[in-house]
Protein backbone atom coordinates (compact mmCIF):
# COMPACT_ATOMS: atom_id res chain seq x y z
CA UNK A 1 0.00 0.00 0.00
CA UNK A 2 1.43 3.92 -1.04
CA UNK A 3 0.21 6.70 0.38
CA UNK A 4 0.81 10.05 -1.32
CA UNK A 5 -0.04 13.61 0.06
CA UNK A 6 -3.31 15.04 -1.16
CA UNK A 7 -3.31 17.97 1.15
CA UNK A 8 -1.58 20.38 3.28
CA UNK A 9 -3.15 22.31 6.21
CA UNK A 10 -2.24 25.26 8.08
CA UNK A 11 1.31 26.66 8.59
CA UNK A 12 3.62 29.32 9.64
CA UNK A 13 2.45 32.58 10.00
CA UNK A 14 0.48 35.08 11.63
CA UNK A 15 -3.18 34.44 9.81
CA UNK A 16 -6.24 32.89 11.62
CA UNK A 17 -5.15 29.61 10.06
CA UNK A 18 -1.49 29.41 10.78
CA UNK A 19 0.84 28.89 14.03
CA UNK A 20 2.81 30.98 14.99
CA UNK A 21 5.97 29.22 17.24
CA UNK A 22 4.59 25.74 17.55
CA UNK A 23 2.09 23.28 16.66
CA UNK A 24 2.12 20.04 19.00
CA UNK A 25 -1.00 18.50 18.66
CA UNK A 26 -3.73 17.26 16.61
CA UNK A 27 -7.02 14.73 16.48
CA UNK A 28 -10.22 13.71 14.25
CA UNK A 29 -13.44 14.69 15.22
CA UNK A 30 -16.86 14.31 13.93
CA UNK A 31 -17.06 14.67 10.17
CA UNK A 32 -13.38 14.41 10.13
CA UNK A 33 -12.41 17.69 10.87
CA UNK A 34 -9.26 18.58 12.38
CA UNK A 35 -8.55 19.63 15.65
CA UNK A 36 -4.79 21.64 15.99
CA UNK A 37 -3.15 22.81 19.25
CA UNK A 38 -0.40 24.64 19.38
CA UNK A 39 0.62 28.20 20.29
CA UNK A 40 -2.08 28.46 23.10
CA UNK A 41 -4.81 28.26 20.33
CA UNK A 42 -6.90 25.60 19.40
CA UNK A 43 -7.95 25.58 16.09
CA UNK A 44 -10.70 23.10 13.74
CA UNK A 45 -10.55 22.92 10.14
CA UNK A 46 -12.59 21.02 8.02
CA UNK A 47 -12.17 18.13 6.00
CA UNK A 48 -10.66 19.75 2.81
CA UNK A 49 -8.35 22.34 5.16
CA UNK A 50 -10.90 25.49 5.93
CA UNK A 51 -10.85 27.12 9.18
CA UNK A 52 -13.97 26.58 10.65
CA UNK A 53 -13.42 28.08 14.37
CA UNK A 54 -10.60 28.79 16.13
CA UNK A 55 -10.13 29.65 20.45
CA UNK A 56 -7.62 30.68 23.46
CA UNK A 57 -6.71 27.67 25.34
CA UNK A 58 -5.14 28.55 29.16
CA UNK A 59 -1.82 27.93 28.56
CA UNK A 60 0.44 26.22 25.35
CA UNK A 61 -1.23 23.28 24.30
CA UNK A 62 0.52 19.41 23.92
CA UNK A 63 -2.22 17.54 22.84
CA UNK A 64 -6.00 17.28 21.66
CA UNK A 65 -8.42 14.63 21.70
CA UNK A 66 -11.95 14.71 21.13
CA UNK A 67 -14.48 12.64 23.66
CA UNK A 68 -18.40 12.08 23.98
CA UNK A 69 -20.36 14.55 22.92
CA UNK A 70 -17.43 16.30 20.69
CA UNK A 71 -15.85 17.41 23.89
CA UNK A 72 -12.23 18.62 23.19
CA UNK A 73 -9.48 17.96 25.78
CA UNK A 74 -6.76 20.03 25.69
CA UNK A 75 -3.51 18.89 27.38
CA UNK A 76 -1.51 21.36 28.61
CA UNK A 77 1.34 22.13 31.83
CA UNK A 78 -0.06 21.03 34.87
CA UNK A 79 -3.45 20.93 33.88
CA UNK A 80 -5.46 19.64 31.07
CA UNK A 81 -8.97 21.94 29.51
CA UNK A 82 -12.11 20.45 28.50
CA UNK A 83 -14.18 22.67 25.85
CA UNK A 84 -17.13 21.93 24.43
CA UNK A 85 -17.27 21.78 20.42
CA UNK A 86 -18.16 25.76 20.42
CA UNK A 87 -15.09 26.18 22.13
CA UNK A 88 -16.83 26.99 25.33
CA UNK A 89 -14.22 25.76 28.75
CA UNK A 90 -16.32 23.41 30.42
CA UNK A 91 -14.15 22.58 32.92
CA UNK A 92 -10.04 21.77 33.77
CA UNK A 93 -8.42 19.28 36.08
CA UNK A 94 -5.33 20.98 37.54
CA UNK A 95 -3.36 18.79 39.44
CA UNK A 96 0.80 19.74 39.23
CA UNK A 97 1.86 16.01 40.17
CA UNK A 98 -0.52 13.96 38.29
CA UNK A 99 -0.57 16.17 35.31
CA UNK A 100 3.08 17.26 35.18
CA UNK A 101 2.53 17.98 31.65
CA UNK A 102 -0.08 16.24 29.39
CA UNK A 103 1.39 15.07 26.17
CA UNK A 104 -1.83 12.59 25.07
CA UNK A 105 -5.17 11.71 25.91
CA UNK A 106 -7.47 9.06 25.05
CA UNK A 107 -11.01 7.17 26.35
CA UNK A 108 -12.44 4.28 27.16
CA UNK A 109 -15.80 4.08 27.87
CA UNK A 110 -15.11 3.87 31.61
CA UNK A 111 -12.01 6.32 31.77
CA UNK A 112 -9.63 8.67 31.14
CA UNK A 113 -6.51 8.51 30.07
CA UNK A 114 -3.41 10.94 30.44
CA UNK A 115 -0.23 10.71 29.45
CA UNK A 116 2.29 12.41 31.77
CA UNK A 117 5.37 13.24 30.27
CA UNK A 118 7.34 14.76 33.59
CA UNK A 119 6.46 11.37 35.54
CA UNK A 120 7.19 9.13 32.21
CA UNK A 121 4.13 7.60 32.74
CA UNK A 122 0.39 7.23 31.90
CA UNK A 123 -2.24 8.50 34.84
CA UNK A 124 -5.57 6.18 34.71
CA UNK A 125 -8.35 8.57 36.23
CA UNK A 126 -12.46 7.72 36.27
CA UNK A 127 -14.53 9.50 34.34
CA UNK A 128 -15.02 12.06 37.00
CA UNK A 129 -11.52 12.92 37.23
CA UNK A 130 -10.96 10.83 40.14
CA UNK A 131 -7.11 9.22 40.03
CA UNK A 132 -7.08 5.12 39.81
CA UNK A 133 -3.62 4.24 39.17
CA UNK A 134 -0.35 4.93 36.84
CA UNK A 135 0.19 2.47 33.70
CA UNK A 136 3.96 1.58 32.48
CA UNK A 137 5.30 3.28 35.78
CA UNK A 138 6.13 -0.52 37.70
CA UNK A 139 9.39 -1.03 36.14
CA UNK A 140 13.25 -0.50 36.30
CA UNK A 141 12.68 2.39 34.51
CA UNK A 142 10.01 3.84 37.31
CA UNK A 143 8.23 4.79 33.50
CA UNK A 144 8.36 4.83 30.03
CA UNK A 145 12.36 5.76 28.54
CA UNK A 146 11.41 9.26 26.75
CA UNK A 147 14.46 10.96 26.00
CA UNK A 148 12.46 13.23 23.07
CA UNK A 149 10.45 14.57 25.98
CA UNK A 150 6.96 13.36 25.15
CA UNK A 151 4.66 10.40 25.71
CA UNK A 152 2.10 9.38 23.30
CA UNK A 153 -0.42 6.44 23.33
CA UNK A 154 -3.68 4.86 21.54
CA UNK A 155 -6.28 3.06 22.72
CA UNK A 156 -7.75 0.69 20.20
CA UNK A 157 -10.76 -0.93 19.86
CA UNK A 158 -10.76 -3.58 21.99
CA UNK A 159 -9.45 -0.93 24.84
CA UNK A 160 -5.59 -2.50 24.25
CA UNK A 161 -3.22 0.80 25.31
CA UNK A 162 -0.42 0.84 22.49
CA UNK A 163 2.32 3.22 24.20
CA UNK A 164 5.49 4.41 22.23
CA UNK A 165 8.70 3.71 24.61
CA UNK A 166 11.08 5.35 22.43
CA UNK A 167 13.92 4.98 24.47
CA UNK A 168 13.69 1.12 23.99
CA UNK A 169 12.43 1.70 20.97
CA UNK A 170 9.29 -0.17 21.48
CA UNK A 171 5.68 -0.11 21.29
CA UNK A 172 4.30 -1.36 24.45
CA UNK A 173 0.79 -3.05 24.97
CA UNK A 174 -0.96 -2.61 28.40
CA UNK A 175 -4.46 -3.27 29.75
CA UNK A 176 -6.38 -0.38 31.50
CA UNK A 177 -5.95 -1.93 34.94
CA UNK A 178 -1.96 -1.49 33.94
CA UNK A 179 -0.79 -5.16 33.00
CA UNK A 180 1.80 -5.19 30.37
CA UNK A 181 0.55 -7.51 27.95
CA UNK A 182 3.51 -7.51 25.44
CA UNK A 183 5.89 -5.30 23.14
CA UNK A 184 7.10 -5.33 19.24
CA UNK A 185 9.62 -3.43 17.78
CA UNK A 186 13.59 -3.10 18.04
CA UNK A 187 16.64 -0.85 17.38
CA UNK A 188 17.87 -0.24 13.53
CA UNK A 189 19.54 1.99 11.76
CA UNK A 190 18.78 1.07 8.30
CA UNK A 191 15.72 -1.31 7.91
CA UNK A 192 12.69 0.97 8.56
CA UNK A 193 11.59 -2.74 9.90
CA UNK A 194 12.91 -1.15 13.17
CA UNK A 195 13.11 2.17 14.69
CA UNK A 196 16.37 4.18 14.36
CA UNK A 197 18.26 6.64 16.60
CA UNK A 198 18.12 7.02 20.02
CA UNK A 199 14.36 7.37 20.66
CA UNK A 200 11.59 5.82 17.95
CA UNK A 201 9.08 6.23 17.49
CA UNK A 202 7.92 9.11 19.26
CA UNK A 203 4.28 8.92 18.26
CA UNK A 204 1.74 7.05 17.70
CA UNK A 205 -2.01 6.59 16.70
CA UNK A 206 -4.00 3.35 16.15
CA UNK A 207 -6.57 3.16 13.14
CA UNK A 208 -10.03 1.42 12.91
CA UNK A 209 -8.20 -2.09 11.91
CA UNK A 210 -6.11 -1.78 14.89
CA UNK A 211 -3.29 -0.78 12.68
CA UNK A 212 -0.64 1.26 14.34
CA UNK A 213 0.64 4.10 12.88
CA UNK A 214 3.98 6.04 13.77
CA UNK A 215 6.52 8.90 13.43
CA UNK A 216 10.06 9.17 13.74
CA UNK A 217 12.67 11.77 13.67
CA UNK A 218 15.61 12.04 12.57
CA UNK A 219 15.21 11.57 9.55
CA UNK A 220 11.39 12.36 10.04
CA UNK A 221 9.50 9.59 8.67
CA UNK A 222 5.81 8.18 9.31
CA UNK A 223 5.24 4.34 9.11
CA UNK A 224 2.20 1.75 9.59
CA UNK A 225 2.46 -1.68 11.53
CA UNK A 226 -0.01 -4.53 11.83
CA UNK A 227 -1.14 -5.40 15.28
CA UNK A 228 1.69 -8.11 15.41
CA UNK A 229 4.10 -5.50 14.50
CA UNK A 230 4.71 -6.44 11.01
CA UNK A 231 5.60 -3.49 9.15
CA UNK A 232 2.91 -2.98 6.50
CA UNK A 233 4.60 0.51 4.46
CA UNK A 234 6.44 3.83 4.85
CA UNK A 235 3.34 6.46 4.44
CA UNK A 236 6.59 9.29 3.74
CA UNK A 237 9.61 10.44 4.93
CA UNK A 238 11.51 13.00 2.69
CA UNK A 239 8.54 15.32 2.83
CA UNK A 240 9.16 16.62 6.35
CA UNK A 241 11.49 19.11 7.43
CA UNK A 242 14.19 17.27 8.64
CA UNK A 243 15.00 18.66 11.93
CA UNK A 244 11.01 17.76 12.71
CA UNK A 245 10.44 15.89 16.36
CA UNK A 246 7.41 14.73 17.94
CA UNK A 247 4.92 14.89 15.50
CA UNK A 248 1.81 14.16 16.45
CA UNK A 249 -0.97 12.14 13.91
CA UNK A 250 -4.14 11.38 13.57
CA UNK A 251 -6.43 8.83 11.27
CA UNK A 252 -9.43 10.02 9.90
CA UNK A 253 -12.69 7.34 8.52
CA UNK A 254 -11.29 7.31 5.01
CA UNK A 255 -8.47 6.32 6.15
CA UNK A 256 -6.54 9.24 5.45
CA UNK A 257 -3.51 10.21 7.94
CA UNK A 258 -2.64 13.50 9.29
CA UNK A 259 0.82 14.25 10.46
CA UNK A 260 2.42 17.50 11.62
CA UNK A 261 5.52 18.95 10.15
CA UNK A 262 6.45 20.71 13.91
CA UNK A 263 8.74 23.00 11.92
CA UNK A 264 6.48 24.03 9.47
CA UNK A 265 3.92 24.21 11.57
CA UNK A 266 1.75 22.71 8.62
CA UNK A 267 -0.75 19.10 9.14
CA UNK A 268 0.63 17.20 6.23
CA UNK A 269 -2.32 14.62 4.69
CA UNK A 270 -2.11 11.50 3.00
CA UNK A 271 -4.38 8.94 1.16
CA UNK A 272 -4.09 5.57 0.25
CA UNK A 273 -2.68 5.85 -2.99
CA UNK A 274 -5.17 3.76 -4.24
CA UNK A 275 -7.87 5.13 -3.21
CA UNK A 276 -10.06 5.22 -0.24
CA UNK A 277 -9.96 2.81 2.66
CA UNK A 278 -7.90 0.65 4.87
CA UNK A 279 -4.13 0.01 4.61
CA UNK A 280 -3.87 -3.52 4.35
CA UNK A 281 -1.41 -4.28 1.48
CA UNK B 1 79.38 77.27 35.63
CA UNK B 2 76.32 75.27 35.93
CA UNK B 3 73.41 76.30 37.74
CA UNK B 4 72.54 74.84 41.07
CA UNK B 5 68.99 73.78 40.52
CA UNK B 6 66.50 74.70 43.26
CA UNK B 7 64.53 73.37 45.50
CA UNK B 8 61.05 73.96 43.48
CA UNK B 9 62.89 72.66 40.34
CA UNK B 10 64.20 69.15 42.32
CA UNK B 11 60.60 68.73 43.49
CA UNK B 12 59.40 69.13 40.05
CA UNK B 13 61.67 66.49 38.55
CA UNK B 14 60.98 64.09 41.08
CA UNK B 15 57.37 64.68 41.05
CA UNK B 16 57.51 64.00 37.17
CA UNK B 17 59.29 60.74 37.52
CA UNK B 18 57.30 59.47 39.81
CA UNK B 19 54.07 60.24 37.71
CA UNK B 20 55.59 58.41 34.84
CA UNK B 21 56.66 55.46 36.70
CA UNK B 22 53.13 55.18 38.09
CA UNK B 23 51.84 55.51 34.66
CA UNK B 24 54.27 52.53 33.22
CA UNK B 25 53.58 50.18 36.32
CA UNK B 26 49.87 50.66 35.67
CA UNK B 27 50.21 50.35 32.03
CA UNK B 28 52.14 47.68 32.51
CA UNK B 29 49.94 45.28 34.89
CA UNK B 30 47.05 46.05 32.17
CA UNK B 31 49.03 44.53 29.41
CA UNK B 32 49.77 41.74 32.01
CA UNK B 33 46.47 41.47 33.42
CA UNK B 34 44.77 41.67 29.57
CA UNK B 35 46.76 38.68 28.47
CA UNK B 36 46.40 36.71 31.51
CA UNK B 37 42.31 37.13 31.53
CA UNK B 38 41.81 36.81 27.96
CA UNK B 39 41.04 33.34 26.29
CA UNK B 40 39.72 31.63 23.52
CA UNK B 41 36.13 29.94 23.49
CA UNK B 42 34.24 28.41 21.03
CA UNK B 43 30.35 29.09 21.07
CA UNK B 44 28.69 26.17 20.41
CA UNK B 45 25.51 28.67 18.91
CA UNK B 46 27.67 29.05 15.92
CA UNK B 47 29.75 25.75 15.58
CA UNK B 48 27.98 23.93 12.48
CA UNK B 49 28.73 20.54 14.67
CA UNK B 50 26.43 22.22 17.52
CA UNK B 51 24.12 24.99 15.76
CA UNK B 52 20.22 23.80 15.87
CA UNK B 53 19.03 23.57 12.70
CA UNK B 54 21.82 22.77 10.28
CA UNK B 55 20.88 19.14 9.92
CA UNK B 56 22.05 17.02 7.04
CA UNK B 57 25.58 18.21 6.52
CA UNK B 58 29.02 17.40 7.17
CA UNK B 59 30.55 17.05 10.19
CA UNK B 60 33.86 19.91 10.56
CA UNK B 61 36.85 18.61 12.13
CA UNK B 62 38.86 21.80 11.86
CA UNK B 63 39.19 21.69 15.69
CA UNK B 64 41.01 18.40 15.95
CA UNK B 65 42.72 19.18 12.90
CA UNK B 66 43.97 23.16 12.92
CA UNK B 67 45.65 23.29 16.52
CA UNK B 68 49.40 24.01 16.62
CA UNK B 69 48.94 21.55 19.66
CA UNK B 70 49.69 17.45 18.53
CA UNK B 71 46.67 16.67 20.40
CA UNK B 72 44.00 19.76 19.85
CA UNK B 73 42.86 21.41 22.84
CA UNK B 74 39.38 21.53 21.84
CA UNK B 75 37.64 18.53 23.66
CA UNK B 76 33.99 17.19 23.53
CA UNK B 77 32.31 17.62 26.92
CA UNK B 78 28.79 16.10 27.78
CA UNK B 79 26.69 17.48 29.87
CA UNK B 80 24.94 15.23 32.36
CA UNK B 81 22.34 17.25 33.09
CA UNK B 82 21.29 17.18 29.72
CA UNK B 83 22.14 13.78 28.47
CA UNK B 84 19.14 11.30 27.94
CA UNK B 85 21.44 8.15 29.21
CA UNK B 86 19.80 6.31 26.19
CA UNK B 87 20.35 2.57 25.16
CA UNK B 88 21.21 3.75 21.77
CA UNK B 89 23.28 6.33 22.25
CA UNK B 90 24.14 8.06 18.33
CA UNK B 91 26.99 9.73 19.60
CA UNK B 92 28.53 6.37 20.74
CA UNK B 93 27.30 3.93 18.21
CA UNK B 94 27.35 4.64 15.13
CA UNK B 95 24.11 4.11 14.44
CA UNK B 96 23.49 3.32 10.91
CA UNK B 97 26.05 0.35 11.23
CA UNK B 98 24.81 -3.15 10.73
CA UNK B 99 23.08 -4.52 13.79
CA UNK B 100 25.51 -7.39 15.86
CA UNK B 101 23.98 -10.37 17.42
CA UNK B 102 23.32 -8.45 21.00
CA UNK B 103 20.94 -6.01 18.51
CA UNK B 104 23.37 -3.08 19.24
CA UNK B 105 25.10 -0.96 16.36
CA UNK B 106 28.30 -3.19 15.43
CA UNK B 107 30.19 0.27 15.30
CA UNK B 108 31.15 2.76 17.43
CA UNK B 109 31.22 6.58 15.86
CA UNK B 110 34.51 7.48 18.26
CA UNK B 111 37.32 6.88 15.93
CA UNK B 112 39.55 7.62 18.88
CA UNK B 113 37.35 5.65 21.24
CA UNK B 114 37.20 8.20 23.64
CA UNK B 115 33.62 7.57 24.64
CA UNK B 116 32.92 5.11 27.55
CA UNK B 117 29.42 3.93 28.00
CA UNK B 118 28.41 1.72 31.22
CA UNK B 119 24.91 0.81 32.42
CA UNK B 120 24.26 3.00 35.57
CA UNK B 121 22.35 1.77 39.23
CA UNK B 122 20.75 -1.42 39.38
CA UNK B 123 21.22 -3.39 36.22
CA UNK B 124 18.57 -5.25 34.20
CA UNK B 125 20.58 -8.62 32.98
CA UNK B 126 18.15 -9.83 31.01
CA UNK B 127 17.08 -6.56 29.26
CA UNK B 128 20.04 -4.19 28.78
CA UNK B 129 17.24 -1.90 27.24
CA UNK B 130 15.74 -1.67 30.67
CA UNK B 131 18.88 0.33 31.68
CA UNK B 132 19.95 3.43 32.13
CA UNK B 133 23.24 4.47 30.43
CA UNK B 134 26.17 6.68 31.71
CA UNK B 135 28.41 7.94 28.88
CA UNK B 136 31.79 9.91 29.67
CA UNK B 137 34.59 11.33 27.54
CA UNK B 138 38.02 10.27 27.98
CA UNK B 139 39.40 13.49 27.57
CA UNK B 140 43.24 12.24 27.06
CA UNK B 141 41.74 10.50 23.45
CA UNK B 142 39.74 12.88 22.70
CA UNK B 143 40.79 15.56 20.41
CA UNK B 144 37.92 17.54 19.33
CA UNK B 145 36.59 15.91 16.09
CA UNK B 146 33.10 16.93 17.10
CA UNK B 147 31.55 14.12 15.35
CA UNK B 148 30.39 12.67 18.34
CA UNK B 149 28.70 16.26 19.15
CA UNK B 150 27.21 16.44 15.79
CA UNK B 151 25.47 13.15 16.40
CA UNK B 152 23.43 13.86 19.93
CA UNK B 153 22.81 17.10 18.16
CA UNK B 154 18.72 17.87 18.42
CA UNK B 155 16.26 16.39 16.74
CA UNK B 156 18.59 13.25 16.70
CA UNK B 157 19.87 13.40 20.46
CA UNK B 158 19.51 15.87 23.22
CA UNK B 159 22.61 18.41 22.14
CA UNK B 160 24.21 17.35 25.55
CA UNK B 161 27.54 17.29 23.79
CA UNK B 162 29.51 20.07 23.21
CA UNK B 163 33.34 21.22 21.70
CA UNK B 164 34.96 23.86 24.32
CA UNK B 165 38.20 25.11 24.76
CA UNK B 166 40.54 23.26 27.31
CA UNK B 167 42.35 26.50 28.68
CA UNK B 168 44.87 23.73 30.65
CA UNK B 169 45.59 22.64 27.28
CA UNK B 170 45.22 25.78 25.28
CA UNK B 171 48.70 27.81 24.24
CA UNK B 172 46.40 31.20 24.41
CA UNK B 173 48.15 31.66 21.01
CA UNK B 174 47.50 35.84 19.63
CA UNK B 175 45.68 34.72 16.51
CA UNK B 176 44.34 31.11 17.25
CA UNK B 177 44.39 28.81 14.37
CA UNK B 178 41.41 27.41 14.54
CA UNK B 179 39.80 30.14 14.81
CA UNK B 180 41.08 31.71 11.94
CA UNK B 181 39.93 28.36 9.79
CA UNK B 182 36.99 28.00 11.60
CA UNK B 183 34.11 28.22 8.47
CA UNK B 184 31.59 29.63 11.09
CA UNK B 185 33.30 32.38 13.47
CA UNK B 186 32.59 30.49 16.03
CA UNK B 187 35.62 31.09 18.06
CA UNK B 188 36.35 34.27 20.26
CA UNK B 189 38.82 35.93 22.51
CA UNK B 190 36.97 36.17 25.54
CA UNK B 191 37.47 37.59 29.11
CA UNK B 192 37.86 34.03 31.02
CA UNK B 193 38.22 35.85 34.39
CA UNK B 194 35.41 39.09 35.43
CA UNK B 195 37.03 42.22 34.79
Amino acid sequence: MEYRQVLTISGKGSGPEHFASTLRGIAIGGDDQLYAVGDSTLKVFDAQGKLLRHWRTGRPGYCVSVGDGGRVWVGEAEQLEIFDAAGKLVNSWRDPELLGLVTAIDFTPENVLVADARDRSIRRFDRKGKFLHNIGKDNRMKGFMIPNGILDFAVDGQGVIHATNPGKHRIEHYTSAGKLLGHFGRFDGIDPKGFPGCCNPTNLTVTAEDHIVVTEKAGPRAKIFDAEGELLTVVATEVFDPNCKNMDLAVDSQGRIYVVDTVRLAVFVFAPASGAGGVRP
Amino acid sequence: MKKKPTRREVLGHAARGATLLGLGGVGAALVTKTHKVMGWQLDPAKCVNSRLGATGVEVCELCSTECVEPLSAVRAVNEFSKCGRCYICPAYFNIKSAINEEGLPSEKLCPRDAIERKPIGWIDPYDPANNFYEYTIDETKCNGCGRCVMACKEPAGLSSIRLEVRYDACLDCNRCSIAIACPDDAYDLVPVEPA
